[in-house]
């Protein structure tokens, strides 16, 4: 029996290498039926056992929505003369809601799908693309929601509406790339998963999802916490649908927003993509 | 290693040049989190480190041949590091050390692994297909004909969850083989199934290797170990002990348990 040669028979492929970028995204692309079926099974099966089944993922944002509702406009009055605040509540809540339900879920695909990860070989970028295109699908609703909050609280319908598509694929992709690095980081350190809420938290209350970053607030008008909430793309990218959607709240510097959103997206792609591919080689060692 | 003596012996005519895998000098490595109160003498050596992480080295240096035609069995005590082999063989679980080569994906079949425990069988069976690498239509195409080899029409859109290990086997094996793969590494899959479907399974291997596959099997069952294998390996701590053909392999296999149960803690 041969044994030790270092040179492997002719016509042999190694397993287990990195493949390139190219190959690694035409693997990608090849399995994508994957990653889909895999997040429409998931989101079947998340309400399997309840009574209201489906209903779920329409009443899911509505609730959400009406507590913060209750507590900050009905309860606290804090809506510092804000004209329409459930619409501009409900913006900032719900697409808050699906960055952090996406970037969460993705954090925990490496380290939550062992059993998957040791019995299959595949590209396993489609498990945090699964995980937000699972998220995506869950949000559909709430645009939904939001359009009506929207509509019945007289914003009425304008051309504007259409920067609904570029602000929902920059927020998407956004997420895609935060995902990548959480899943990466939380194989890496478990402790990922349990810093995560709490990280999320602190850029709720600092992302504008309650307030208005505008003269409302006497610290907005020291330049550089302005210019910190222009870096923040959380607050961008929440600012791209109050702006699409309403007409009785003007979003300040919207220009700027939209290009931070935009330079943010691909830097987090990018960036997430290549990370968590780095680490393909050591996901489901433990 | 002076063990590998008995040179394989090869039922199937095998020409060079049809190696279907070959392992080169792998060590396979990983981590797990041991649960139990770390000695002071760790805590002070260990420093900021965390001394209840425990390095596995489930494999330690293994060089093998695999050829078109072979059904091979791999036989050793619990923990000896079978099924770890076979994951890096599968490519699954990357090797620390050394490489795998083969001359087509092998689809790996672990009794333990639950795909998704939350979807239905029909489900699972669709995402193992394309996670697999077959088109929607393919999967389609076969969907019926492997929940008829399941034999689980009755529960075919429940919840793996609630499957008995037998049949969440008999979902696997179905899926595992519904590519046809050239390279079948099988993990104890075989014993919690019952009569019926352990007949079915051995038949489906047997066709695998006519078509000039290869076969992993790892049993404890040494009678199925003699009854289909072409090759016996003896696992031993992470490396070979022994490599031949199954009569020999077995009967010194045989040999060493006697002594152990003889001279509990001896050798194991």
């Amino acid at each position: 029996m041969p044994t030790a040669s270092s040179t492997p028979p002719a016509g042999l492929v190694r397993l287990g290498g990195t493949p390139s970028v190219p190959d690694y995204l035409r693997q990608l692309w090849a399995r994508r039926q994957f990653a889909r079926e895999n997040a429409v099974s998931e989101l079947r099966a998340q309400h399997m056992d309840t009574a209201l089944g489906h209903a779920w993922h329409l009443l899911n944002p509505i609730l959400l929505t009406a507590i913060y509702y209750l507590v900050f406009d009905v309860i606290l009055d804090a809506t510092r003369g804000l004209e329409n605040f459930i619409a501009f509540l409900a913006i900032g809540v719900l697409t808050y809601h699906w960055m952090q339900k996406a970037v969460t879920g993705g954090a925990n695909t490496i380290v939550g799908n062992e059993g998957l990860i040791r019995s299959l070989q595949f590209p396993r970028a489609l498990l945090p693309i699964s995980t937000v295109l699972q998220q995506t699908l869950a949000f559909l609703p709430g645009v939904v929601v939001m359009a009506i909050i929207a509509l019945s609280t007289g914003e009425g319908i304008r051309p504007d509406w259409v920067l609904i598509v570029p602000a929902f694929v920059l927020q998407l992709l956004f997420v895609l790339g935060v995902s990548f690095m959480a899943a990466r980081a939380a194989d890496a350190f478990r402790d990922t998963l349990n810093l995560l809420p709490f990280l999320f938290r602190l850029v709720f209350y600092g992302s504008g999802v309650l307030y208005a970053v505008d003269d409302r607030f006497p610290i907005f008008e020291i330049w550089w916490v302005e210019l910190i909430f222009i870096l923040n793309p959380f607050y961008c990218l929440i600012s791209l649908w109050r702006h699409a959607l309403m007409t009785s709240y003007q979003v300040p510097h919207i220009e700027w927003l939209w290009l931070s959103a935009a330079v943010w997206t691909v830097i987090a792609l990018v960036v997430g993509f290549l990370v968590f591919r780095a680490g393909e080689k050591g996901y489901g060692r433990g | 290693m002076a063990e590998t003596a008995a040179p394989p012996v090869r039922p199937i005519a095998t020409e060079p040049g049809n190696v279907t895998v070959h392992v080169d000098d792998l060590h396979v490595h990983y981590r797990v989190y041991e649960d139990r109160r770390p000695r002071l003498r760790e805590v002070l050596t260990a420093g900021a480190r965390r001394p209840s992480f425990r390095e596995i080295k489930a494999v330690r240096g293994v060089d093998l041949t695999a050829y078109q035609g072979e059904s091979i069995g791999v036989i050793g005590h619990n923990g000896s590091g079978k099924s770890t082999l076979l994951q890096a063989i599968a490519g699954v679980l990357p090797p620390t050390q050394g490489a795998v080569y083969a001359s087509s994906q092998p689809s790996l079949l672990g009794v333990s692994a639950a795909l998704r425990p939350t979807v239905s069988g029909r489900r699972n069976i669709v995402l193992g297909g394309l996670a697999l690498g077959l088109t929607r239509r393919e999967v389609e195409e076969r969907l019926d004909d492997i929940i008829a080899f399941t034999e689980l029409e009755d529960f075919i859109d429940l919840p793996i969850r609630t499957y008995s290990s037998g049949m969440r086997a008999r979902l696997h094996f179905a899926i595992a083989t519904s590519i046809e793969p050239e390279i079948l590494l099988i993990d104890e899959a075989l014993s919690v199934g019952d009569e019926v479907f352990r007949e079915k399974s051995q038949q489906r291997i047997a066709e695998l290797r006519e078509r000039s596959g290869t076969v992993f099997l790892v049993s404890h069952s040494l009678g199925t170990i003699r009854e289909t294998c072409t090759r016996v390996l003896w696992f031993h701590k992470g490396r070979i002990r022994e490599d031949g053909a199954p009569r020999t392999v077995v009967k010194h296999y045989r040999e060493h348990m006697r002594e152990a149960r003889e001279k509990p803690g001896a050798d194991r």
